[in-house]
């Protein structure tokens, strides 16, 4: 054997190393806090970091360290993903990129060639990525879902989901379970179908979809008139959680569309505003719990579910916690979705409260009509889909409030594929400034431990 | 394709598009269902600025005033529509060509405002604005006058005659039935809030908010210049709620000299 070929066979020996990170590491994030592996942190939705280098005693005195360009405008809406020293993130108009953690210099960027006309509501923004082996997973804004090498950015596999020109698009950071990823798709203000998809890691292919608005002779499919349900919306563009033992996804859904007016969809318009429970390896839905039925305020419910064992009325039972955007702190049983409790996160006139079966005791003078009604949350709501934190050392739950309400007029629209389908529009009060604040709750009363206030709403 | 046949062509396809630019008609001019679907796109999207009924908010024109200060043929309207107008708050807008079109059948097919004649003159109006009103104080209007209030230079293109007699008579009363930006949940302050402050020494600081967050101030004071300010340096912060602009009562301003101020404010636009 000549010495050049050896060397070649060393080179390549050298490439071939275990796959970097397991399903085994994800589902056991919390034993490495240098670490930041799943877009919540870990599988139970808590965002939590036991690193206690930076505290309250020094958190002030943070100088910074690097800065890194992404080269693009428009806002960030990223969780970096941290991986043994590599920081991987992605960008506006689903630019990617991984630095070295240290030193932020750039290892490899990356950018999607989209289409020049697509229609996220709210930016061309990401979430981030997923990980899983030598592999990060994005779902881009022209509605495919991608896998990238971790060490070179280059495209491993391309999957389409849905078709852009018609409004599907992808902001959510996929959830990796098993050899999967899950991936929900945006688009409640066109007019989408929505869904949530799994696809195999290695491949790309497609193993299941589950539709979050039935269609004809699917249960569910009688709570919408005519053929409101192929337009009905209800996107599903936050990360959902999963809990390992019971092998079920818990992710959330957006709002039906049109979504200030509900004249032609009559109905709970299910499965809108909902949490799901799915079964990871199938797709099949488990239980369902809808927060707001018939939403006329575009209230999605995609807050980041947290999971939490906890003591309820004297037993130990496994809890699904989420503070809704439609202003209500919400408790239930993750077994089987049955509601437990409700506390208003803030100020709330739509709903005088939840009732004992867990749908809102609606306040009937407070619908949009054409002229405009004043309504507490706003559309952005009491929180939105920026994640909420738990602390197991104080047993707190942090959430960041927003403390606006708007005036929700409501009109009737014709649908075009691919064209805004909101049925009007909502504008903030104009007499009162909106503000916000950063929450310390109890999470299984909603009792306010501490509040800090902020100038603004964290909306953005 | 040879060279020449290829010039042709390209010369065919410029002047098709010149044409579309500069000449082109409202295809949907007229046609009920572009007018609703223009009603709805208008709500959606330009109502914030403009208002519910396109009659002008705080930060839009009237456009039912048929003044079309950057051209008023179809073509004039659609590009100011799709590019926006540089230099003023009217953004570019990323609308099909269809949508724009029926947004301004829509707009084609507004009854005209009444309009408030303006009985008063103009140059006695002008020697009210630098003078006896004390406007050019605070008021900015073609490079001179003060930088507390809005710069008067385009108010007579931009604002109808209700909205300027309002706007003197009772400036803390709500001109824009909740027309602010529905994209502005970034916190930034309301335009022309008054704030006053009380720093570590017992000074008092009034002025108007140029920025604000939740550890900081950026303040234009009365004396119109800008103070800095940290929260954590002072006492007291007051978000007045009002104007810092006079209410001009009948003894200030007489009712003949606020038409007369109202003629001039009218006159004012881009020469």
């Amino acid at each position: 054997m000549k010495a050049t070929a050896l060397w070649v066979l060393l080179l390549c020996g050298a490439a071939v190393l275990p796959a970097q990170v397991t399903y085994q590491r994800l589902l056991h994030a919390d034993h490495e806090p240098e670490n930041w592996l799943t877009y919540s942190g870990r599988y139970d939705g808590w965002r939590y970091s036991a690193l206690d280098q930076v505290n309250t005693s020094n958190a002030a005195r943070l100088v910074m360290q690097w800065t890194f360009q992404v080269a693009d405008l428009g806002q960030f809406e990223t969780t970096p993903l941290v991986v043994d020293g590599v920081l991987y993130g992605t960008g506006q108009n689903n630019r990617a990129f991984a630095v070295d953690a240290r030193t932020g210099r750039p290892i490899w960027r990356y950018q999607r060639n989209l289409p020049d006309k697509l229609q996220p509501c709210c930016g061309m923004v990401n979430r981030g990525f997923a990980i899983l082996g030598n592999k990060l997973f994005m779902a881009t804004l022209d509605g495919h879902v991608i896998a990238l090498d971790t060490r070179t950015g280059n495209l491993v596999w391309d999957a389409k989901a849905a078709d852009s020109a018609a409004a599907y698009t992808f902001t959510v950071a996929p959830l990796i379970v098993k050899n999967e990823v899950i991936v929900g798709i945006s688009g409640g203000e066109y007019g989408v179908r929505g869904f949530i998809d799994a696809y195999d890691a290695d491949t790309g292919k497609r193993r299941w979809r589950f539709e979050t608005v039935p269609g004809p002779s699917q249960p569910g499919h009688e709570t919408w008139t005519g053929d409101s349900w192929k337009t009905g919306g209800a996107p599903a563009w936050i990360t959902g959680s999963y809990d390992p033992e019971s092998n079920l996804v818990y992710w959330p859904t957006g709002n039906p569309a049109p979504s200030d007016y509900g004249g032609e969809r009559a109905g709970d318009n299910l499965y809108s505003n909902s949490m799901l429970a799915l079964d990871a390896d199938t797709g099949k839905l488990k239980w369902f719990f809808q927060f707001t039925p018939h939403d006329l305020y575009d209230y999605d419910a995609t807050q980041v579910p947290v999971l939490l064992d906890a003591d309820w009325e004297g037993r130990p039972r496994k809890l699904l916690v989420q503070a809704n955007r439609n202003g209500f702190l919400y408790v239930l049983d993750r077994t089987d979705g049955k509601f437990l409790k409700a506390a208003a996160l803030g100020q709330v006139t739509w709903a005088k409260g939840i009732g004992p079966d867990g749908r809102p005791v609606l306040n009937p003078n407070l619908k949009p009509n054409a002229a405009g009604n004043l309504v507490c949350p706003g559309a952005l709501g009491l929180t939105n889909w920026y994640s909420p934190s738990y602390n197991p050392e104080t047993k707190l739950l942090y959430v960041a409030t927003s403390n606006e309400c708007d005036i929700f007029t409501s009109a009737p629209q014709p649908y075009r594929v691919g064209h805004d389908f909101l049925g009007s529009v909502y504008v903030p009060d104009p007499v009162i400034r909106p503000t916000g604040a950063l929450k310390a709750l109890d999470p299984l009363t909603g009792t306010e431990k501490w509040s800090f206030p902020y100038f603004s709403n964290p909306n953005g | 394709m040879n060279a020449g046949r290829y010039i042709g062509l390209v010369g065919l396809i410029s002047a098709a598009f010149v044409l579309a630019v500069n000449g082109q008609q409202n295809p949907v001019a007229g046609n009920p269902a572009a007018i609703r679907e223009g009603a709805s796109l208008f709500r959606a999207n330009c109502s914030p600025c403009h208002g519910l009924n396109a009659q002008g908010g705080g930060r839009g024109p009237d456009l039912t005033a048929g003044r079309w200060v950057h051209g008023s043929s179809d073509a004039d309207i659609f590009r100011t529509i799709t590019r926006g107008v540089p230099g003023t708050e009217m953004p570019a807008n990323g609308f099909d060509d269809s949508e724009t079109w029926a947004i301004l059948a829509y707009l084609r097919s507004l009854a005209p405002a009444k309009s408030e004649s303006v009985s008063g003159d103009a140059a006695k109006g002008q020697k009210i604005f630098w003078g006896s009103g004390g406007c050019s104080t605070c008021h900015m209007v073609q490079g001179r006058g003060g930088v507390l209030g809005p710069d008067l230079s385009r108010v007579g293109e931009a604002r109808s005659v209700p909205y300027l007699i309002d706007s003197i008579r009772e400036p803390n009363k709500e001109l824009t039935s909740g027309m602010l930006d529905p994209n502005n949940h970034y916190g930034l302050p309301l335009v022309y809030d008054t704030v006053t402050v009380v720093t570590a020494d017992g000074q008092k600081v009034v002025g108007v908010a140029k920025n604000e967050d939740t550890f900081s101030l950026q303040l234009l004071d009365t004396n119109q210049q800008l103070q800095f300010f940290l929260k954590k340096n002072l006492k007291e912060i007051t978000h007045e709620r009002k104007s810092l602009m006079p209410a001009y009562s009948e003894t200030m301003l007489k009712p003949t000299e606020l038409q007369d101020l109202v003629a001039y404010l009218e006159s004012l636009r881009d020469k």
